[in-house]
């Protein structure tokens, strides 16, 4: 692993899920893993196994919904997709991220 | 809301997890294959795409426990498994779980017992509207000698409470009553209560059918439907098979028609614990038994009177205030000629809580109870070191197991979650049986409280407040002798537990075995003094010479408030009574009495020698009023001069015990000298008296109990005219003495029938049964302790039996070694026992100190022997050690049989 890399922080792998099933509509568990991976160019270093335990936490939120379904090479995968509460709660999550970021940036920004 | 949410999904997840676990192995399998097909169109060699899939997923076998962490319910889950896995364990070793069982079940079992008693007659809340609130109302009249004795209020007393105080609303009486029984064909007699009108009202309680008692029908005459009668739940049903239409139904009782017009709600069976009322009746009813208004009963106190304090109003502001009203309320309510008697110028007025009602069995019993709780609880600690020691045998005897799991990952926590679900699997099921046990010995304990009332009334099925207790008991227990097997299953060492093949070599939690044994031995040998104390207590109190005959001696009570014959007119009656009485076959003797021997009750009054009236004072001594035949009726001697005659002649005579002879005139005889009897008006300091001539001496008697010694007792004639025996002379008690209990039972009824036959039946008591139920408290403490002890001694025995087999178990190859290099068999006879003496030793000393605090802790319930009594310590020890020696003998043989060759070829 690359020196890089660094480690998903606490609670903005949900956030990643969200916004990834938001863009791309109905996915299976690897293409979330995948997707994360590209857009943040690989400098995460993501276990994708850890993606399921955000993907059941978010379930029991009841912000996603999953079903089995066959994917374009005929293989069966459980595909996740948006809830109509999962929908609302992006903007209230990306929102307080926004806020933490920004208040972050501030902090480094005066530090500085 | 999310939590919620989450839960639901938790739950739902938990009962279908098989399947989930499925899907999610499906899950990850295809996205392994996703992946590694992407590397495969990468270019990789399979083998490689594969390897790279799943390095690019992570640890699966952790994704998937944290996974199931988060997705079911993994404590449930844990707890299922730890079930499986203890029943497993459970069934492999059913020796062991039918003794830890049993031995639960013993001391859970006692526990039970005595709580179900406990609760019942202590702490069963009313179940009535703000328990709280309510307060029983009555006269303290205690003296130095009998501590906690009250009695209760009449109609005048409470009328003048309601119009002077401002502490209180919805004061009711209530006297419990048995009548005769007459509805159609049925005829019996039934147990009920007579209540103030607004007592059902006040109480806040429904009926289960038609209307309860109202102030309108607690009215002379009866109110709208006549006579009111709310019949209980429980003859509804029984009687009744819970009909509606018995409401309006006419019955009979004593004589008197009635109408029901409502049923009493179901549980609720009045305020008096104890009692169980089937029938409710009005107070005015009692106007219509004795045809005189209900109000005019000469200052007799017989209304149980309770009381809701006003809001706002402490228990000790409302009793501050009676107290400064009572003295007035006494001069308004008490016929002068009973209001300086001594008992009542003493008295003072008490408002006591009473959200759990009332009992005169109270006063008796809580105490003694207390005390049983405290044994029991010993007990079941001596269960608990037992176990605990049984426990830490097999925990010792598992420690390879426990390192083997522990090597596999099992935290140490869990290891020890996991013993404590496997003793809460024996200690549920002990429970179980003890609850069982508990039942079943409930009514022989019942019939130890020597009170046929309660006997019946008391129910001793466990209820729920009990299971509760029960349940924590045994969840209790489960944590007490889990505890010790399972801090030293976690701190086994997995290294040196694995490296050592042979269990029997590890020496876990001996230090911890070594001290459960004297600590029951303690236990045991505290419960054992206790008892003996309590037995030789019993013993010397029903072998103590009370100066009566009790064979074949019946006392019965009169009611003679209906027969037209009043004061000197009653009282010949009383005498030709006695004397038609006599003349039936096989009935010695009988007389009258105002005060039967050793009931509890007391009378006492003020004497003095009317030679030394000048300057000596007064002396208190008990009193009684009795008609002639009343010496020879209960087998006293009267050692000089004679008996009273049931004639006009003696009215101005009197008896005394020699008690009373030397008090009054020391040093001289006092046949035929002047008694006076001194009566004080503390108001006014007036003293008036009344003189009788001394005709004779009896024996000396005990009184009241069998704990003091005979008392100084003034006998006056019922012919005096004392002020209080032409008020209650109603109710005397004839005395009779008879070939047999049947015969004088016979003979009075028939002369009842014969020369008053509007007075009701009253069932006779004898003497001897009496006699025995005045120590019931003690019969009951002893009999109880006693089997404690026993039960501690038999478990301390398994304790000991216990720790030696287990010792010799461990050290078998090294007794092997020991005999092999020419020890005799009676050396190694003495090294087994050598360290059972130790911890024996160990054991009563301590046990000798905690019996010495406790003896003394119930030296106020001893008779005739000292708490410190060197016998009962000697003996007792001297029990505990031989009986502890017999136990380890056993295993010790098997020490001494140990084949050499055998034993070490094992090793």
């Amino acid at each position: 692993m690359g020196e890089n890399k660094s480690d998903v922080l606490q609670g903005t792998l949900d956030l990643m899920v969200l916004k990834t099933l938001e863009s791309m509509g109905p996915l299976h568990g690897y293409g979330i893993a995948r997707r994360i991976e590209q857009v943040s160019d690989d400098t995460l270093s993501l276990n994708q196994g850890t993606i399921y335990p955000a993907l059941l936490r978010l379930q029991q939120r009841g912000w996603i919904k999953s079903e089995w379904g066959t994917s374009e090479n005929n293989r069966r995968a459980k595909y996740y997709s948006l809830s109509r509460l999962g929908k609302k709660q992006i903007d209230k999550e990306t929102e307080s991220w926004e806020r933490v970021a920004a208040t972050m940036a501030r902090f480094l920004a005066s530090s500085r | 809301m999310d939590w919620l949410r989450t839960l639901l999904s938790r739950c739902k997840a938990f009962l279908i997890r098989n399947k989930l676990d499925q899907e999610l192995e499906e899950e990850f399998r295809s996205h392994l294959e996703f992946a590694t097909e992407e590397n495969r169109k990468r270019g990789m060699p399979e083998d490689d795409a594969r390897r790279a899939a799943m390095r690019a997923f992570g640890g699966m076998t952790q994704i998937q426990e944290r996974y199931r962490l988060r997705r079911g319910l993994p404590l449930l889950d844990t707890i299922a498994q730890d079930v499986r896995f203890a029943a497993r364990q459970i069934r492999r070793a059913p020796g062991f779980a039918a003794v830890a069982i049993i031995t639960l079940a013993l001391g859970i079992g006692a526990n039970t017992a005595v709580f179900t008693l406990t609760h019942a007659l202590l702490l069963r809340t009313l179940p009535v509207r703000d328990p709280g609130e309510l307060v029983r109302l009555a006269i303290d009249v205690s003296t130095t000698e009998t501590d906690g004795r009250n009695a209760p209020l009449n109609l005048p007393i409470i009328e003048a409470i309601e119009k002077r105080s401002r502490s209180f609303h919805g004061i009711f009486a209530w006297c419990v009553y048995d009548f005769p029984f007459k509805d159609g064909t049925v005829n019996s007699g039934i147990h009920g209560a007579i209540v103030s009108g607004n007592a059902f009202e006040s109480l806040g309680v429904r009926p289960a059918a038609g209307r309860l008692l109202t102030p309108a029908d607690d009215q002379p005459g009866g109110g709208p439907d006549g006579l009111a009668a709310v019949i209980s739940h429980r003859i509804w049903v029984e009687r009744y098979h819970a009909d509606p239409s018995v409401i309006g139904r006419h019955i009979t009782v004593t004589d008197h028609g009635a109408t029901i017009v409502g049923v009493a709600p179901a549980g609720f069976e009045g305020v008096i614990v104890a009692e169980h009322p089937d029938i409710y009746l009005p107070i005015e009813f009692q106007a219509v038994l004795y045809g005189r208004p209900t109000k005019h009963d000469g200052g007799r106190l017989w209304l149980e009177t309770f009381a809701r304090l006003n809001p706002s109003v402490s228990r000790a502001q409302a009793a501050a205030e009676m107290n400064t009203l009572f003295p007035s309320i006494l001069d308004a309510t008490v016929p002068p000629a009973l209001r300086h008697l001594p008992v009542i110028e003493k008295a003072r007025f008490e408002v006591k809580p009473a959200r759990t009602g009332w009992s005169k069995l109270r006063a008796q019993y809580t105490e003694p109870l207390l005390l049983l709780q405290i044994m029991v609880g010993a007990v079941l600690l001596i269960c608990c070191a037992n176990l605990s020691g049984l426990f830490l045998a097999r925990a010792s005897a598992r420690q390879q197991e426990f390192a083997i799991r522990e090597a596999l990952g099992a935290g140490r926590l869990r290891l020890m979650a996991q013993l404590f679900v496997e003793c809460l699997m024996l200690a549920l099921p002990g429970a179980l049986l003890g609850v069982w046990l508990a039942w079943m010995a409930g009514p022989w304990i019942l019939h130890m409280l020597g009170n046929a009332e309660a006997e019946q009334a008391i129910s001793m099925r466990p209820n729920f407040a009990v299971l509760s207790v029960t349940v924590a008991c045994a969840v209790l227990c489960a944590l007490l002798f889990g505890m010790a097997p399972a801090w030293t299953a976690s701190h086994t060492s997995v290294d040196s537990a694995l490296r050592n093949s042979h269990p029997r070599a590890s020496t876990g939690g001996s230090g911890l075995r070594n001290f459960f044994v004297p600590f029951q031995v303690a236990l045991s040998l505290t419960l054992v003094v206790v008892a003996s104390l309590l037995g030789t207590t019993i013993a010397r109190l029903l072998t103590e010479d009370s100066g009566y005959r009790t064979d074949n001696v019946v006392f019965i009570l009169t009611d003679f408030l209906r027969v037209p014959e009043k004061g000197e007119a009653l009282v010949a009656l009383y005498h030709r009574m006695a004397a038609r009485m006599e003349e039936f076959p096989g009935v010695d003797e009988a007389s009258v009495a105002a005060q039967p021997p050793l009931m509890g009750g007391r009378w006492t009054d003020d004497f003095v020698a009317a030679e030394n009236a000048q300057y000596a004072r007064p002396a208190e001594a008990m009193e009684n009023i009795i008609a002639a035949q009343y010496f020879s009726t209960l087998g006293i001697s009267i050692l000089s001069g004679r008996d009273l005659q049931n004639n006009d002649s003696d009215r101005n005579s009197c008896i005394l015990s020699q008690a009373a002879a030397r008090l009054y005139f020391p040093g001289a005889p006092a046949l035929g000298k002047t008694l006076r009897n001194v009566i004080h008006h503390r108001d006014t300091g007036v003293a008036t008296f009344h003189d009788y001539q001394i005709v004779g001496i009896a024996q000396d008697t005990k009184y009241d109990s069998l704990r003091e010694s005979p008392p100084p007792i003034v006998y006056l004639p019922i012919t005096s005219g004392e002020g209080w025996m032409t008020n209650a002379g109603a109710t005397l008690f004839f005395i009779i003495h008879a070939r047999s209990t049947a015969a004088a039972n016979s003979a009075y009824l028939a002369t009842l029938h014969e020369m008053a036959p509007s007075s009701p039946e009253i069932p006779p008591i004898e003497f001897s049964q009496s006699f025995r139920d005045s120590v019931a408290r003690e019969r009951l403490l002893s009999v109880m302790s006693g089997f404690f002890a026993l039960l501690g001694l038999l478990l301390s025995c398994i304790g000991i039996y216990g720790l030696v087999a287990w010792n010799v178990e461990r050290r078998t190859s090294e007794i092997g070694l020991r005999m092999a290099l020419g020890a005799t068999r009676m050396r190694v006879f003495a090294l087994v026992m050598r360290q059972v003496i130790g911890l024996l030793a160990i054991g009563v000393l301590t046990g000798g100190i905690a019996a010495f605090f406790a003896a003394r802790a119930i030296h106020g319930y001893l008779f005739e022997i000292r708490p410190g009594d060197p016998v009962i310590f000697a003996l007792s020890a001297l029990l505990l050690s031989f009986v502890g020696l017999l136990a380890a003998t056993l295993p010790a043989h098997r020490a001494i049989s140990i084949d050499p060759t055998q034993a070490l070829k094992t090793e």
